[in-house]
Order: structure tokens, then C-alpha cells, then sequence
């Protein structure tokens, strides 16, 4: 009977465990992928892991993750202990203004606390960087270890450490021996949460990070794009050393017989302290010597990074090189307060910067590769002069779509495709506001920069119409690996995304609507408060050189600006892939985006939440 | 005991700095009308970014977050109370062990678990495919309500166990003997005192896992397939996609006061417990004593 129980219980917390593990294991088996897919294993390989241990930028964000995970546990703890024992004395009304407080961080949806973080620290003008995620950490941290630690503190007999008072004892040593012994359980548990938290956090730490600092998850999220299996080898790694670690601990000491006293738990806690302490100095001193500082801000995964590497010898300086993943979210950090001297924005946002005077006019004669530049698209309705941006690639939008499932003649209906019943349930959308409202304003032959009341009803009304009719899924960026492992039979898609998923599935291809579609620019621009402007601008020029071009486009996928390396790039790996190229049928139906307003956006992104929600 | 008072006041300070400070500083855009546009603001008082919210949509999207908070609160719960109360019968190193085995998954980031059940639920899946190989017909299981909550559970479900272990713990076994002796069964043991007395592990448990569950989207938006509207996406996208700081900020403040409101409520639910009486009788006594 006790048997059985003791079998039913493992059986129990196995499944439990299991469960846990379950999505770690796969994750474990495709770090071996030979394939760059996280869904369609093809074949053991290393290579990943070789790609890991190359990526110093990789290995320094986990420096930072480790480092700041570290103090910031200890320091929440602490902090967050002392405070549940104080607070149990409180008085009522205190302890009830500081608990909700408290609770703020937790209770918060993470954006709001990292927004008001990132105006804190600007408002102070602190420079954002390690330090500052430090703090941001402890800060959302010690609320999860006084939730925790507070319900065991009340639940103390309070005449214990009276006893030990009257016995002589000093406070702090009623708190040392009487009080914390009882509590360690919770204290323990506070102290895991809170490296939980500090450890898996990314929104709060991208928008209080500055000057390169990046942790583990700012890393992966802006790999993420590209799906990058080096994440899931270092991700292994992570689980692999832990349980390492968490074995020898539970071996050792049953060998070595209970000889673990007190002090060597001192010891340990000593070499803890010190380590981290080591941590936090090195973290400060991160700041290099005085060599020229340029500070890049790119979208994820959008260059080759041995071009970066080669340029900062070239020209022996340092290039703080950060990466975002939206426009506009590029846009909060750099009106946030960050300071960045190259930006690499869309059509529509250099629009807006250019509006707004953030950026600076370019000086053309010192971007000697010009020459090698596609003029065809050059000369945009968003900077007619050529005097902000330096382009660096760009595309379209169109539908992916796989050969084995769709009907070629299916693909005469444009977007309309999207609602023919034969592929219900069989498609995605791109989850975005404008992405979407594209598809149906070119549908019904309107202008997608469209700010005419009744064209936006229609297009909302084609749109709640396909989410009723078609049950489409609307995916961000991992419905580019989705499709290299035919999840669906079509897809709206970036062109340079497109191209890779034609790279891997050969059942793939790329279709462009003729009722016209969204072409984009993504190009170098110089900010306002550059201080480096030569240095920016041999960047700019390093950048589009024939054969740095090359190199990234090669590494990245999407059609370059510079013509000689497009044709390469055409001629060798791209050969016969539809997607990469362009369509740059201005004078017809094919648009730039245009920047809205707050208002129109607004009233886009309303409707959109009714789809959504509907 | 006076003397303990005092180590509330640097984090209070701390609070004040970088809490309260910070959130100051983004309500004000609540109650103004700035465009938002780089962060501009105009001084103007308005109410209108709060009577704004209350639209049938923005409603739909509040209410929907809440279910999903519930439900997900509510299955970890059930699934987590259990494995904590089995635990805490193991042996004392051996608790440890299940415990740091339990948390270190979450450890690994939260995308890449994420993505792995994708590939795990996928119709090209892992389970598709095993369903195949043995000439079953495949099942839907991305993209739909099952996925969402599965995968919400999954990513929360430590932080139920924990507290709920911790409360478990050390809890004085006599107390279960002399239930027994004085002739309870074995479920009213466990009700009337074992669960009375984890009760504050469940409800830190409760906050720790519905709080963040009714604002988080990542979750949602990639298992589900964006058919989820929820609050957290929705301020996400106020406050970078749109650039509208003060709705967004607005609507952030609306959904604070409702779950305050509600733990306020839940946490009344302490006090029937005679946990709290208790405890302020022995606060009066020691009030005496001093």
C-alpha cells in the first residue's frame, strides 16, 4: 500500500517534470540540426554549436545575463527579506501602502514598467547601460521575493524572538539565529524566482539597456527573426551545465559525508560575494579606451557581423552595434533618451525623422561607392533628393506560397487569393496593422496609404469578412519557419524572407499580386546628434561597398543596394529564386508607405482589434 | 521586535525612487493629452483617454484577458498543488532537488520554449507525426484554445508550485496527528488543517501566476495564432506601434485597479481561515507585552 503510493506519487511528479522538459528536449535535439529550421530535423551536426562559441557577441550577453542575474538575486533578496520582516511589524496602513506598491512591478504589464523605467533614467539623464539594468532588475525583482517571504515572516511566533532578546541576545542576532532559520525555505524560494525573472526578462531590459549592453534575451529575440539554432546550442549548454552542476551538489556531498559545516557554507557564500562583486567591476569597466565610438542601430540579424569587425580594425575604432525589430520600436528607444549616431529605418519612419528634424543631410562626396548603388530606386517620394538616406535593401511584400498546394490559376485573383474558400484555413496573415490593411485596401484597388474614412471601412469589412470565412492564423516572424516546413499553403511575406524559405523548401515560391503592392526601402540615415560624422559616413560607404554589399546580402538575403553585388548574389545563390529581386512598378499600382499620423494610426489599429477580437 | 520596524525604510526609499517615480511619470500621460509624438507632451487635464476605453471592444479585449488569466490561474492551481504537496513528503535534499528541477526550464527563455512547442504541436509536428506513423488521422492542436492554455500553463505552472512548497513545508506534523487522534479522517486532516495552512503559499502562488498571465501576449499571440486580442498585447501596441502613451498608459492604470480590487477580495478570503485572528491576537499580545 505505501509502495503503490510512493510509486503513484513519482508517477506524479514525473509527468509533472516531464512536461516541464518536454519542449527543453526538443529544443536540445534541433541545437544538433544540421538544418537552420527549429521543426524539420535533417541530419546531426555541430555545427551550431561552432557558430556559438564564434559569436563573441553571443558570449558576452551571456557575461551580462549570468553577471546581472547574479547580483541582482542577491541584492533582491536581501533587500527583499529585511523588508518582509520590517514590514511584519509595521503598522497596518504601511504595511497595506507599501504591499500594493509593491505589487506594481508585478501586477504591470512589463512594457509599462520599462517605458517608465527608460523616461526615469533619461529624465535623470543617467546613461543607459549595464548599470542601469542592473537597477531595473533588482527593481522588478525583490517584489517577487517579498510576496514570498512575507507570508512565512506573519506566521512566526513573535515571542520567539522576544525570548531570545530577553535571553541576551542582541536584534541582530535574534534575526541571524532565530528568525532567518525559520524562513529559510521562503528566502530560498524568493531568491529562485527572482533569478527566474531577472534571468528570462527581455522587454524591460531592451528599453533600459544602452551602449551595446545586451543580455541573453535581447540576443535571441532579435535573432529570432532568422531563427538561429546557435540559441538553442546555447541554450543547451545552459541546461546542460546547470544540471551538471545541480547533480555534483547532490552527488558530492552524500560522498563526502555531511562534512559540509557552516563554514564551508561561509566559504561558498564568500566566493558567491566575491565573484559577483568581480562581475559588477568588469561590467563597469566594459567602457573601452579612447578610440572612436560609433554607435549603429539595425534591425536583427540584417548584416554580416565580420563586415562590423572588419571596419573597426580598418578604421580602429568601436562600433556599438545594437538591434531592434519594429520601426516604431526603434523609434521609442531612440526618442527615449538612447543615443545612436547610424539608424537604419523604413520608407516611412526616414519620412517621419526627416519631418521631425532628428536626422542629418548626408554628404555625398564623402560616400565614394555611390556609384555602385541601383539609381532606379533611388530618388523616393519620402526623400526626393537623395539628401537623408544611403539605401541598403529593400523588396516587396507578396504571397509565399506552396506549389504542391495551390493552384497556379488560383493565383490570377491577386489578393483576393486570401478569401477563396478552397484554402480556408490554410493560410497566414501577417500580424500587423498595416501589413494587413495592405492586403485588402490593394484588394478593392485602393491606395494602402489610404486616410479615406470609407476605403478603410471596406478594407476593415474585407478583413473581418476573411477572418470569418478563411480562419486564417496571423503570425509574426515564425511563420517563416513554419513555412520552410509546409505548415500552410500560403503566407504574406517580406520578400528577403521569402527568398530563405525558398532556399529550404523547393516547393515554395513567390508570388507579387498585380493590383500593386507595398514596396520598402530600408536605408542608412545620420542622426542629429552624431558625433562622429566622418566616421559615420565611411561606415555608410564601408557598408555599400561592392563587396561588403555582397557579404551581406549573402548573409541576410535581401536584395541589396549596390548593383554589382545584386547581380552576383543573382547569379550564384539566389539563382532562379523569385523573391529576390524587385518590383518597382511606381508608376502603377506598387506603393511606398507613407507615414500616418497618430490619429489615422490609431483608427487603423482600432479596427484591427475588432478583427482580432471578433 | 520595535527594533525590525526600521528595515522597512530603504526599501521604501527604494520604492519611492524606482517604482513610484517611474510610475508617476507615465501616469501623467493618462491624464493628458499629449499627442505622444517622440515623447512631446502638452499639459492639458483630460479624462478622455479613460471614457475612451470603455468601448465594447476595448471591454471584449479586458474581459477575454480575464478568462484566460482565470482559467490558466485556475488548472495550475490544480496541477501545482498536488506536485507541491508531493514533494514536500519527500525527503528534505531531495525536495530541494525537485524544486530547482522544476524551475530551471524557465530559465531558458521564454521565446525558445515557445518555438518548441510550435514544432512539438505543428500540423507537420512532432505529435502529427508520431500520430502518422502509427495511421492515426492528425489533430489540430496549433492554433487553437487547447495550445494558448497549455502553453500558458506551462510557463506559469512554477510559480504556483513554489510558494505552495515553501508554505507546505516545515509545517509542524503534530498538528496533522492531533487532527487524526482526535478523529478526523484523512481528508478532513488535510482540509481543515494542511490546506488552511498553505492557504498563504496558494494565494502568493494565485498572484504570482494570474497577475502576469492577464498581461502577458507572447504566449498567446504565437500558440494561438493571433486570434487573441488580450489587454497586454493591446497596451504593447498603444505604446510602440501606435505611439499613443497617455491611452496606453491609461488603459494600463484601468487594468491596475481592477486587480487590486480583485486581490483586495481574495485575499479577505485569509481571514476566514482564523490564520489572521490568530495572528492579531498574538499582535495584541505582544502589544501588551511591550
Amino acid at each position: 500500500m505505501i509502495k503503490n503510493r510512493k510509486f503513484s506519487t513519482s508517477l506524479f511528479v514525473g509527468l509533472c517534470l516531464l512536461f516541464q522538459y518536454l519542449p527543453i528536449i526538443v529544443m536540445v535535439i534541433f541545437s544538433f540540426n544540421s538544418a537552420k529550421s527549429l521543426s524539420n530535423f535533417k541530419g546531426f551536426s555541430f555545427y551550431w554549436y561552432e557558430e556559438l562559441f564564434k559569436n563573441n557577441e553571443l558570449m558576452s550577453a551571456v557575461f551580462v545575463s549570468v553577471s546581472i542575474a547574479i547580483i541582482a538575486t542577491l541584492v533582491s533578496t536581501i533587500l527583499g527579506t529585511i523588508t518582509a520582516i520590517g514590514l511584519s511589524k509595521s503598522k497596518k496602513i504601511v504595511r497595506q501602502i507599501v504591499l500594493q506598491l509593491n505589487q506594481l512591478p508585478i501586477l504591470n504589464p512589463e512594457i509599462v514598467t520599462a517605458i517608465s523605467l527608460m523616461l526615469f533614467f533619461a529624465a535623470f539623464k543617467v546613461d543607459k547601460g549595464y548599470m542601469t539594468m542592473l537597477f531595473a532588475h533588482i527593481a522588478f525583482c525583490t517584489p517577487f521575493v517579498i510576496t514570498n517571504v512575507l507570508p512565512k515572516v506573519r506566521r512566526l511566533d513573535p515571542n520567539l524572538s522576544d525570548a531570545a532578546m530577553d535571553l541576551g541576545a542582541t536584534p541582530f542576532q535574534a534575526l541571524t539565529k532565530v528568525i532567518l532559520p525559520q524562513i529559510k525555505p521562503a528566502i530560498f524560494t524568493g531568491a529562485l524566482l527572482a533569478f527566474t525573472m531577472s534571468f528570462d526578462d527581455f522587454i524591460i531590459s531592451y528599453f533600459v539597456t544602452g551602449n551595446g549592453v545586451q543580455n541573453i534575451s535581447i540576443a535571441v529575440y532579435n535573432m529570432s527573426k532568422r531563427i538561429n539554432p546557435s540559441i538553442n546550442a546555447l541554450s543547451a549548454i545552459v541546461v546542460f551545465v546547470i544540471l551538471g552542476v545541480l547533480a555534483l551538489s547532490y552527488i558530492v556531498p552524500a560522498i563526502v559525508k555531511k562534512k559540509t559545516t557552516s563554514k564551508v557554507r561561509k566559504r561558498t557564500a564568500r566566493i558567491v560575494i566575491a565573484l559577483s562583486c568581480l562581475a559588477l567591476v568588469i561590467g563597469i569597466a566594459v567602457r573601452e579606451s579612447n578610440k572612436p565610438v560609433l554607435r549603429v542601430f539595425n534591425w536583427g540579424e540584417y548584416v554580416d557581423k565580420s563586415v562590423i569587425k572588419a571596419f573597426e580594425k580598418e578604421y580602429d575604432c568601436k562600433v556599438v552595434y545594437e538591434t531592434f525589430d519594429s520601426n516604431e520600436s526603434m523609434y521609442t528607444k531612440y526618442t527615449g533618451g538612447n543615443k545612436y549616431d547610424i539608424l537604419v529605418p523604413s520608407d516611412y519612419m526616414i519620412e517621419r525623422l526627416i519631418k521631425e528634424e532628428r536626422i542629418q543631410k548626408l554628404d555625398w562626396s564623402l560616400i565614394t561607392n555611390r556609384d555602385s548603388l541601383d539609381t532606379s530606386i533611388m530618388n523616393q517620394p519620402f526623400d526626393p533628393n537623395n539628401e537623408y538616406w544611403a539605401p541598403y535593401f529593400y523588396g516587396n511584400v507578396g504571397i509565399v506560397y506552396d506549389k504542391t498546394k495551390v493552384d497556379e490559376a488560383d493565383l490570377g485573383q491577386g489578393f483576393e487569393i486570401l478569401r477563396n474558400q478552397k484554402y480556408k484555413g490554410n493560410i497566414y496573415m501577417y500580424d500587423s496593422v498595416r501589413d494587413s490593411f495592405t492586403v485588402a485596401l490593394k484588394a478593392l484597388g485602393y491606395s494602402m496609404n489610404s486616410d479615406n474614412d470609407a476605403e478603410i471601412q471596406e478594407a476593415y469589412q474585407w478583413l473581418a469578412n476573411q477572418k470569418e470565412t478563411m480562419a486564417p492564423v496571423y503570425g509574426g516572424d515564425e511563420i517563416i519557419d513554419s513555412m520552410k516546413n509546409s505548415e500552410k499553403a500560403m503566407a504574406i511575406m517580406y520578400s528577403g524572407d521569402a527568398a530563405a524559405i525558398m532556399a529550404e523548401n523547393e516547393n515554395m515560391d513567390f508570388y507579387l499580386p498585380t493590383e500593386g503592392t507595398n514596396v520598402w526601402f530600408d536605408g542608412f540615415v545620420i542622426t542629429n546628434e552624431c558625433q562622429e560624422v566622418t566616421l559615420a559616413h565611411e561606415f555608410i560607404n564601408y557598408m555599400i561597398s561592392d563587396e561588403n554589399a555582397l557579404l551581406n546580402t549573402l548573409e541576410v538575403g535581401y536584395l541589396t543596394s549596390n548593383k554589382h553585388a545584386s547581380a552576383i548574389a543573382k547569379e550564384e545563390d539566389f539563382e532562379g529564386n523569385s523573391a529576390y529581386g524587385i518590383r518597382t512598378d511606381l508608376t502603377g499600382n506598387d506603393e511606398v508607405f507613407t507615414y500616418q499620423d497618430n490619429a489615422l494610426k490609431e483608427k487603423y489599429a482600432i479596427l484591427w482589434t475588432k478583427i482580432i477580437s471578433q | 521586535m520595535k527594533q525590525y520596524k526600521k528595515l522597512v525604510i530603504p526599501y521604501i526609499g527604494w520604492l519611492l525612487l524606482f517604482t513610484l517615480l517611474p510610475m508617476l511619470m507615465i501616469a501623467l500621460y493618462a491624464f493628458t493629452d499629449g499627442t505622444g509624438e517622440g515623447g512631446a507632451m502638452m499639459f492639458s487635464f483630460t479624462l478622455s483617454n479613460f471614457t475612451k476605453f470603455f468601448d465594447p471592444v476595448f471591454v471584449k479585449v479586458l474581459f477575454k484577458s480575464f478568462v484566460l488569466g482565470v482559467i490558466t490561474t485556475v488548472i495550475c492551481l490544480a496541477l501545482g498543488y498536488p506536485v507541491a504537496y508531493l514533494i514536500s513528503k519527500c525527503k528534505e535534499r531531495t525536495q530541494t532537488l525537485l524544486i530547482l528541477l522544476i524551475t530551471i526550464p524557465t530559465w531558458i527563455n521564454m521565446l525558445i520554449r515557445t518555438y518548441a512547442w510550435i514544432s512539438i504541436l505543428g500540423s507537420n509536428g512532432i505529435i502529427n507525426n508520431m500520430l502518422s506513423a502509427v495511421n492515426l488521422p492528425p489533430a489540430t492542436l496549433l492554433y487553437t484554445d487547447f495550445a494558448v492554455v497549455l502553453g500558458m500553463v506551462y510557463n506559469f505552472l512554477p510559480f504556483m508550485i513554489l510558494p505552495i512548497h515553501t508554505a507546505l513545508t516545515k509545517m509542524d506534523p503534530s498538528l496533522n496527528e492531533a487532527a487524526m487522534d482526535l478523529g478526523a479522517t484523512p481528508l478532513q486532516t488535510f482540509w481543515k488543517v494542511t490546506f488552511r495552512l498553505s492557504l498563504s503559499g496558494v494565494l502568493t502562488g494565485i498572484t504570482m501566476v494570474f497577475l502576469p498571465s492577464i498581461s502577458t501576449f507572447m504566449i498567446p499571440k504565437l500558440l494561438g495564432g493571433g486570434q487573441y486580442a488580450l489587454i497586454g498585447n493591446f497596451i504593447e501596441q498603444q505604446f510602440i506601434q501606435i505611439g499613443d502613451w497617455s491611452f496606453g498608459s491609461a488603459v494600463s492604470m484601468i487594468l491596475a485597479v481592477i486587480v487590486i480590487l480583485m486581490m483586495a477580495g481574495v485575499s479577505k478570503i485569509e481571514k476566514y481561515t482564523g490564520q489572521d485572528q490568530e495572528e492579531t491576537h498574538s499582535d495584541k499580545k505582544s502589544k501588551i507585552l511591550n
